[in-house]
Order: C-alpha cells, then sequence, then structure tokens
C-alpha cells in the first residue's frame, strides 16, 4: 500500500466541519437565542459562498468540474455499488458528489428562507423582514422550518452512507476529511492544491457576501 | 299568556335548565375566544413587527412607528380580558393557553400590566423620535410580552399559526 496521499485541500475541510458545527449551533439556538441564530446563518452563507467559489478556483478534488457526473456515469457507479471493493474514486463519487449539489443548494435555501422570517410575536425577524408582510414573514418562517426537516433528512442520509462505506465496504471517508489525506490500493491520484490568491479572494469574497446579508443589503461606504 | 310567550317562558327555562347542567362549562364557546384572542395577538404581532422592521430602514420612519406602538396600547390594555375563566385547555379546545393563567391569575395580570406600561412608554419615546431610545425600549416591550409567553403560553400546535 502506498503512503497516505493528499486528498481534501485544508478549505475544504475546513468549510465541511465548519459547517457541521454552525448547523448544529443554529439548530439548538432557533427560537432561544435568536442573536446566535442569526449570527450562525450568516457565516454558513459565507461558507457557502466561499465553497461555491472553491468549486471552481479551490483545489483539483473540491472542483465540482471534478466530480459531478452526468446520470450515465451516476448511474454505472449505483449499479456497483453493493461491490464490497472499497471505491477508488479520489473524492466524491459520482453519488456523494449529488448530494454535495442537493446539500450546497438546500442549505443556501435554509438560510435565504430565514432571512425573510418572523416570529410568531413579531419580535425576532431575519434581516430581510422588512421586505415582506407580517403573514408572509410567518410563511417564510414555516418554510424555513420545513426546509430545515429536509436539511435534516439529507443529513442523514450523508451519515447513513458514511456507516454503509465504513460497515460494508471497509472504507473510512471521516478520516480522510479530518487529516485531508487518504490511502489508495492502486495508483495515486495527483492532487493539484490551488494558489493561495484565490483563497485570499475566496475569503474576501465570503466574508463581503456575510456581510451584507448580516446588513439586510442595506450598505452604506 | 299567549303561546308566543310561553315558549319564549319555556326557553328560558330550558335555557336555565341546561346552563345549570352545564354549570362546570362557561357559558360561551371557548373555541371562538381561543380563535379571538388569536386574531387580537396576531394584530399586535403585525403591529410589533412593523416597529421592529421600521427600525432596519435607512431613514426609519418614527411617525409610523408610534401609530403603531398606540395599537398595541391600545390592545395591551384588553389582553386579560381575552381570558375568560374556562377558556383554557380544560374547555377541550386546542389552545397554547395554559392553565397556569387562571390558577396563578395575579402574575398573569401582573405580566398583563407591564406590557401595558411598557408598550405606552414605546409609544412615546416613539413620538419624541430617539433611535437609540427606541431601540431599547422596543428590546423592553419584547421582554413583557416575554414574560407571558415564557410563564403561560404552551408549545406551538402546528407549525403553521399567527
Amino acid at each position: 500500500m502506498s503512503p497516505a496521499a493528499r486528498l481534501w485541500d485544508w478549505p475544504t475541510r475546513l468549510v465541511h466541519w465548519g459547517l457541521v458545527a454552525l448547523i448544529v449551533i443554529a439548530w439548538l439556538s432557533a427560537g432561544k437565542n435568536m442573536e446566535v441564530h442569526r449570527i450562525a446563518g450568516y457565516v454558513v452563507i459565507g461558507l457557502i459562498v466561499f465553497r461555491l467559489w472553491w468549486g471552481v478556483a479551490g483545489g483539483s478534488t473540491a472542483r465540482f468540474s471534478s466530480f459531478v457526473k452526468g446520470p450515465k456515469t451516476t448511474g454505472a457507479y449505483l449499479a456497483g455499488l453493493g461491490s464490497r471493493e472499497p471505491g477508488q474514486t479520489p473524492g466524491h463519487n459520482p453519488l456523494g458528489a449529488w448530494s454535495v449539489v442537493a446539500m450546497i443548494i438546500l442549505i443556501l435555501v435554509q438560510a435565504g428562507l430565514g432571512l425573510f422570517a418572523t416570529d410568531i410575536d413579531g419580535i425576532e425577524s431575519g434581516p430581510l423582514s422588512d421586505r415582506v408582510d407580517f403573514d408572509t414573514g410567518r410563511l417564510f418562517s414555516h418554510w424555513h422550518e420545513l426546509a430545515f426537516r429536509a436539511l435534516q433528512g439529507l443529513i442523514g442520509l450523508h451519515l447513513a452512507a458514511i456507516a454503509f462505506y465504513a460497515l460494508w465496504k471497509r472504507e473510512n471517508l471521516i478520516g480522510p476529511m479530518i487529516t485531508g489525506r487518504r490511502q489508495f490500493t492502486g495508483l495515486v491520484p495527483s492532487f493539484s492544491p490551488a494558489p493561495a490568491w484565490r483563497l485570499m479572494l475566496g475569503v474576501v469574497l465570503a466574508a463581503a457576501a456575510a456581510y451584507a446579508v448580516a446588513k439586510g443589503f442595506r450598505i452604506r461606504l | 299568556m299567549s303561546a308566543l310567550k310561553s315558549k319564549a317562558v319555556l326557553g328560558i327555562v330550558l335555557g336555565l335548565a341546561l346552563g345549570t347542567v352545564g354549570s362546570a362549562q362557561a357559558a360561551f364557546d371557548a373555541a371562538k375566544v381561543e380563535k379571538a384572542r388569536i386574531d387580537k395577538f396576531h394584530e399586535m404581532g403585525k403591529a410589533f413587527k412593523t416597529i421592529v422592521d421600521g427600525l432596519k430602514a435607512d431613514t426609519p420612519d418614527t411617525k409610523s412607528m408610534s401609530a403603531q406602538a398606540h395599537v398595541m396600547v391600545g390592545l395591551s390594555h384588553k389582553v386579560t380580558s381575552w381570558f375568560p375563566k374556562g377558556s383554557g385547555p380544560e374547555a377541550g379546545i386546542k389552545t397554547r393557553a395554559k392553565g397556569e393563567i387562571w390558577t396563578d391569575w395575579a402574575t398573569f395580570a401582573a405580566a398583563a400590566k407591564g406590557l401595558e406600561t411598557e408598550s405606552a412608554k414605546l409609544e412615546a419615546v416613539t413620538r419624541a423620535g430617539n433611535l437609540d431610545a427606541i431601540k431599547l425600549q422596543v428590546k423592553a416591550t419584547g421582554n413583557a410580552c416575554g414574560t407571558c409567553h415564557t410563564k403561560f403560553r404552551g408549545p406551538e400546535l402546528d407549525k403553521h399559526e399567527g
């Protein structure tokens, strides 16, 4: 077996675990500490904006073009899913890729709905709640909750998939998401990191997006 | 005695009899009372949201805020009247109103009084027009709402109401 090769760059891992932490924080603070809840939402939006940027400008395995595949490839992968051989895809496999896409979209929808939401008392609200009336704000609140149920379902599926790979395929997916490295039995795939300036630009983009959203896009320079 | 009159008398007698039978129950439709107070609190929430949202604007319109605060003051004086005895969960209706409202009426009434005081102050500061003072008073008013809501309001019944 060859030594552990680089698989995930650290910004990709940081975004992943950052989302884990913030979604838990947002969940626990919902309806209890709305200031914390709102801030968690803004940071989540920043992280997703960064991930979208990183999906076109990041390290090779973080790029959408490297892992999002068409129905044929996805179908073929699905057909071989029952095999007990560990997968040899460097990074997201075709099926997991769609889960990543769904996760990004759903998290963005979830956070976006919260921006317009209002609580039942008209006390707590998202930064864009003044764009809608009370009843519409309540409706957004309702959708915000429904979207969270969907997100919980997707996260459950994600965890089930990890368990399936660990138990059925004897493949550890969590380790590489922490260390960034993974062992390959066959050919070691090449990994090309992204230059630092792209990281910097991504951080600036993400911070600007989170700030703009927090201010309800009312920015006076 | 005319037929009409005797019918009326019969009606009264029957009504009284039924009233006595159902004396444990209040002589009103609890479901209607529940619906009415939800509507009233909805008005309150709407008014408060307008004030909170008003603060988000680039140039907050304190005049419209004070109009809304005035609505809140008017409603605040009626809060206890929306909770006649017998309109709680014991009436067999779906309600977030907890039984503690009536077992601890003094605390409930004091909390309602607190809303009267704070919303009156809110109206005053919106009239004065100082945004920092309004922000502070919005918080205090929200807390006044909260004194009742944390103690006397049960968990949400279904996901979309009000």
